[in-house]
């Protein structure tokens, strides 16, 4: 669907939604294609593709609220009068707003137009490759799922107040989960992924062979040993562990629920003076960029933490309202929901040292590069499996480990951490280094 | 629209599956006192998949006319044959299945659009209000009613012809209490396929909203669990996480395909001969289970399958494609969450047999260890059967007797070996995972449970 149609069809509900009885209203549209060809156990598994157009209605009546939505066309006039029943059965509050008309700068380079031309077919020449590349690379591996696919999209907003506002986007999507069989000998599952915006940028291979390497350098993992003590956490682990806790803390929802224990911290030390975590909606290569969220506000860069301070909270409307703020764009979700909040494109800023330069200062250490369990945002308290565990001994990883457990408190971890890397992968829309913590639990299995 | 697809669905040459699905959400939310959400999503469309050469090809529309079904047949016969070049291994055949025809409905006297929003909103604004006056130490609280209503057409160029209907309701209170800097989280849940009434069948509103204040009340202060391996006794809420997440999906045949530690083992022994476990696609032992599923995706009328027989594997869960692969039955197992996605292997009701035991002499005979209940903060398995679990409830037992609660505890370990050293099964049974959905590329509502059980697993706390 053109952007020009999707407008039409949003504004189109905003009238709909105010002849039902609404003060105000917004209406978000989304509509797109998709292809994907998915992998399984070695082979094409199947290809698909989908088209939807989906409008979410939020109709206001005083401050009262109710959202209702649609992926039926057909159904639109009475989406518009659920939302209308809804708000009219809600109790009133103060914070129900809908933001005003602020200029925006649009990004670039979120939409390339030559994705239109990308096909089925072509979707699946991309997952043979990757069966192809891991075939190459060693015949005990097995992709035991993969998946390749195109997402061209545009997403429109009018509301009340006079936001209106559209944009096109593209979004090619892989990743490979590989594992190793040697025998009875079973490697752990590794996972990567990378995403690109432009047809001319599709690259599979780099994650194809990592996901490959990895599973073989897992292969043949004892349990490893017990103590307390140091251990570093792969990008892919950081975001288990950490990023979710800082993600559910710099939530001003959660502020607003008091589960937020950083809710009196603004301007203080959370986190060693080694870290520093942004969220930029509208960074260059990034994901998640988009020129405003899903309330038609306008991203911008925002620093959460600054070497080890608590700088910001995550904001939408209702939030920055509530605590007499400024709006951050952090409204977040499709159309099909309400807007929540939640980050664009969240970044743990790199540090100055190696990844092989942390392991080189660590005596007794595990190098965990998946973390598989549970992790707390309230408590902190994290506990689990180490997957493609590593140990470190005098300086060096010296073999993979099985079954270890690591347990601890992020919130401690972030405050007593003593390395960051220059390196940084990409974990979706979360770009991070290695981390090294100190004082972690580590069971063996 | 059944003749519709009926027409279309006879007239290719090609294998073809097309389901129509419009469903129905509610859902409000309410915390601390604010109302989060209260919203409703209309969700309308047909999935097409067809059999060409061998190849699988899907395609979904929300074009609801003939043509623009047909149209998405075409792109589904599209996909297929694209992918037929390069797909080494091709389908076989389907596993053949009785048709299935006529009018399938989840059962229930109360049914969800009998009770008014207004109704909803004010049982879960009222709960709320509860969980925070019940304790001066609760600091936030979260309730949640969510509904789904689901009305499908499934119809197969062989012959399926059936009509479904199912709702499943599901409600959650979520309390924090705090103390200093300690905050803890208790939670209860209830899901149910059914009607309003169903929901709160086993406990009402009110005693969700005491258990979930308890358990984060009790929390403040108390001990964390040291690291050991334990003799522990699980909750029939923990016995069908383990049943569902670390064993369920090991057997699901298209992972059983990808190299799971269960391949090749149908026929050996794999648990206690006390351990007789099933998934069931209607409701067993007890009614309204999250997971009932009369008619799966693929229009094959589902039964109870028994996975594992006194300890020893009998079988996987198929869709008829597995089913055609391993020459067995179908046993209805194929699911898709929307319209959008394509079936694939899925659990229903998940459960382990009642056994002999009381679950007070289960306590009795241990020396040192854990009775442990529900799950708490998530957990992972893999498919080797590899698990970490939180539990969300746990106290330690001395001398047979219960003793303090612990907190921070986490259990793992392989759950076949985990089911090697079961030494009793309880006389009990109930549903306990109808809340909240199963993901596995995409989301289904399953159901798990069944009695207590004793066994031996890790406990994982923390090393000095």
């Amino acid at each position: 669907m053109t952007n020009q149609k999707l407008i039409g069809l949003c504004r189109q509900a905003l009238d709909q939604t105010n002849k039902h009885g609404a003060d105000a209203a917004e209406a978000y549209g989304e509509s797109a294609r998709t292809i994907t060809v998915t992998i399984e156990k070695n082979d094409l598994q199947i290809s698909r593709s989908h088209k939807e157009t989906m409008i979410g209605i939020r109709a206001f009546k005083g401050k009262r609220i109710g959202f209702a939505s649609t992926n039926d066309p057909q159904t639109l006039d009475e989406t518009c009068a659920d939302a209308v029943v809804l708000a009219n059965a809600s109790p009133a509050d103060e914070r129900n707003l809908l933001p005003e008309v602020e200029d925006i700068e649009y990004v670039d380079g979120i939409y390339d137009p030559h994705s239109e031309t990308f096909t089925t077919k072509d979707a699946i020449e991309q997952a043979v490759k990757i069966l192809d590349i891991a075939r190459s690379i060693d015949s005990r591996l097995i992709v035991g799922n993969g998946e390749f696919s195109v997402h061209i999209g545009t997403r429109a907003l009018a509301n009340s107040n006079g936001i209106l506002r559209s944009e096109q986007e593209s979004l090619f999507f892989y990743f490979a989960l590989a594992t190793a069989r040697d025998g009875e000998r079973v490697s752990n599952m590794d996972y990567q992924f990378d995403a690109t915006r432009n047809l001319s940028t599709i690259d599979v291979e780099p994650i194809v062979r990592r996901a490959c390497e990895n599973a073989l350098g897992s292969l043949g993992a004892e349990p490893g040993d017990s103590f307390n003590g140091p251990i570093i956490l792969s990008p892919n682990a950081v975001q288990g562990i950490l990023a979710g806790l800082i993600l559910f803390q710099t939530d001003a929802k959660n502020i607003l629920r008091g589960m937020s224990r950083w809710k009196e911290s603004v301007d203080t030390a959370v986190a060693s003076p080694l870290i520093t975590v942004v969220d930029d909606g509208r960074a260059k290569d990034g994901i998640a960029t988009s020129s405003f969220d899903r309330e038609g506000v306008g991203h911008a860069r925002l620093e959460l933490i600054k070497d080890g301070r608590l700088m910001s909270f995550m904001h939408n409307t209702y939030t920055a309202a509530a605590m007499k703020t400024k709006n951050t764009a952090h409204a977040a979700g499709p159309a099909r929901s309400l807007p929540r909040i939640g980050p664009t494109n969240f970044e743990i800023v790199p540090g100055s040292t190696t990844k092989d330069a942390l392991i080189s200062e660590m005596k007794k250490g595990v190098l965990v590069t998946r973390f598989s369990g549970r992790a707390d945002p309230i408590s902190g308290d994290f506990s689990g499996v180490a997957k493609g565990a590593y140990l470190i001994e005098n300086g060096r990883v010296t073999r993979p480990v099985k079954g270890t457990l690591v347990a601890g408190n992020a919130f401690e971890a972030l405050k007593k951490l003593s390395g960051v890397s220059r390196e940084q992968e990409r974990v979706f829309n979360f770009t991070l280094p290695y981390l090294r913590l100190e004082g972690i639990s580590v069971t063996a299995g | 629209m059944l003749h519709i697809l009926q027409a279309i669905a006879h007239r290719s040459d090609a294998w073809v599956e097309l389901r129509y699905h419009a469903r129905r959400t509610k859902r409000i939310a309410v915390s601390s006192g604010r109302l989060e959400e209260s919203s409703s999503v209309r969700l309308v469309g047909v999935g097409v998949r067809v059999l060409i050469a061998g190849v699988l090809g899907f395609s979904s529309t929300t074009d609801l006319s003939k043509q623009g079904i047909e149209q998405a047949v075409r792109e589904a016969e599209d996909a297929a044959r694209a992918s037929a070049v390069a797909k080494r291994d091709k389908i076989k055949g389907l596993a053949a299945v009785a048709p299935v025809t006529g009018k399938f409905s989840v059962e229930t006297s109360d049914p969800l659009d009998n009770h008014s929003l207004e109704e909803k909103l004010a049982l879960v604004m009222r709960v709320d209000s509860q969980v925070r006056g019940t304790s001066k130490k609760i600091v936030s609280s979260t309730v949640a009613y969510a509904e789904i209503q689901d009305e499908k057409i499934i119809v197969t160029s062989d012959g399926a012809a059936a009509h479904v209907f199912d709702a499943k309701p599901e409600f959650r209170v979520l309390a924090v209490a705090q103390e200093g800097s300690d905050q803890t989280m208790g939670m209860d849940s209830a899901g149910v396929s059914g009607g309003f009434a169903d929901l709160f069948a086993k406990r009402s509103p009110e005693e969700m909203a005491d258990k979930a204040v308890a358990l984060a009340v009790n929390q403040l202060g108390a001990e964390y669990a040291h690291g050991e391996r334990a003799t522990v006794v699980l909750d029939p809420g923990l016995v069908g996480v383990l049943s569902h997440e670390a064993i369920g999906h090991t057997v699901e045949a298209d992972i059983v395909l990808s190299g799971a530690i269960t391949n090749g083992k149908i026929g050996t022994r794999v648990a206690s001969e006390l351990v007789t476990m099933c998934d069931s696609g209607p409701s067993t032992h007890l009614p309204h289970a999250a997971g009932e599923l009369l008619v799966d995706d693929e229009g094959v009328k589902t039964g109870n399958t028994v996975i594992i027989e006194h300890g020893v594997l009998r079988s996987y869960l198929h869709n008829r494609e597995s089913a055609a692969h391993f020459g067995v039955e179908a046993t209805g197992n194929a699911r898709a969450f929307e319209y959008s996605d394509v079936p694939i292997i899925r659990m229903r009701n998940t459960y382990i047999e009642i056994g002999g035991s009381s679950k007070e002499e289960m306590i009795a005979g241990v020396k040192h260890g854990y009775y442990l209940e529900g799950l708490g903060g998530g957990g992972q398995a893999d498919s080797n059967a590899e698990f970490m679990f939180g539990v969300r409830e746990a106290h330690l037992i001395e001398d047979g007797k219960l003793g303090k609660l612990v907190r921070g505890v986490t259990i793992s370990g392989n759950a076949f070996d985990v089911m090697k050293s079961v030494d009793a099964v309880g006389s009990d049974f109930s549903w306990d995972l109808g809340a909240g959905n199963c993901g596995k590329s995409q989301l289904a509502k399953v159901d798990a449970g069944g009695p207590h059980l004793r066994c031996v697993v890790t406990i994982g706390g923390r090393q000095e």
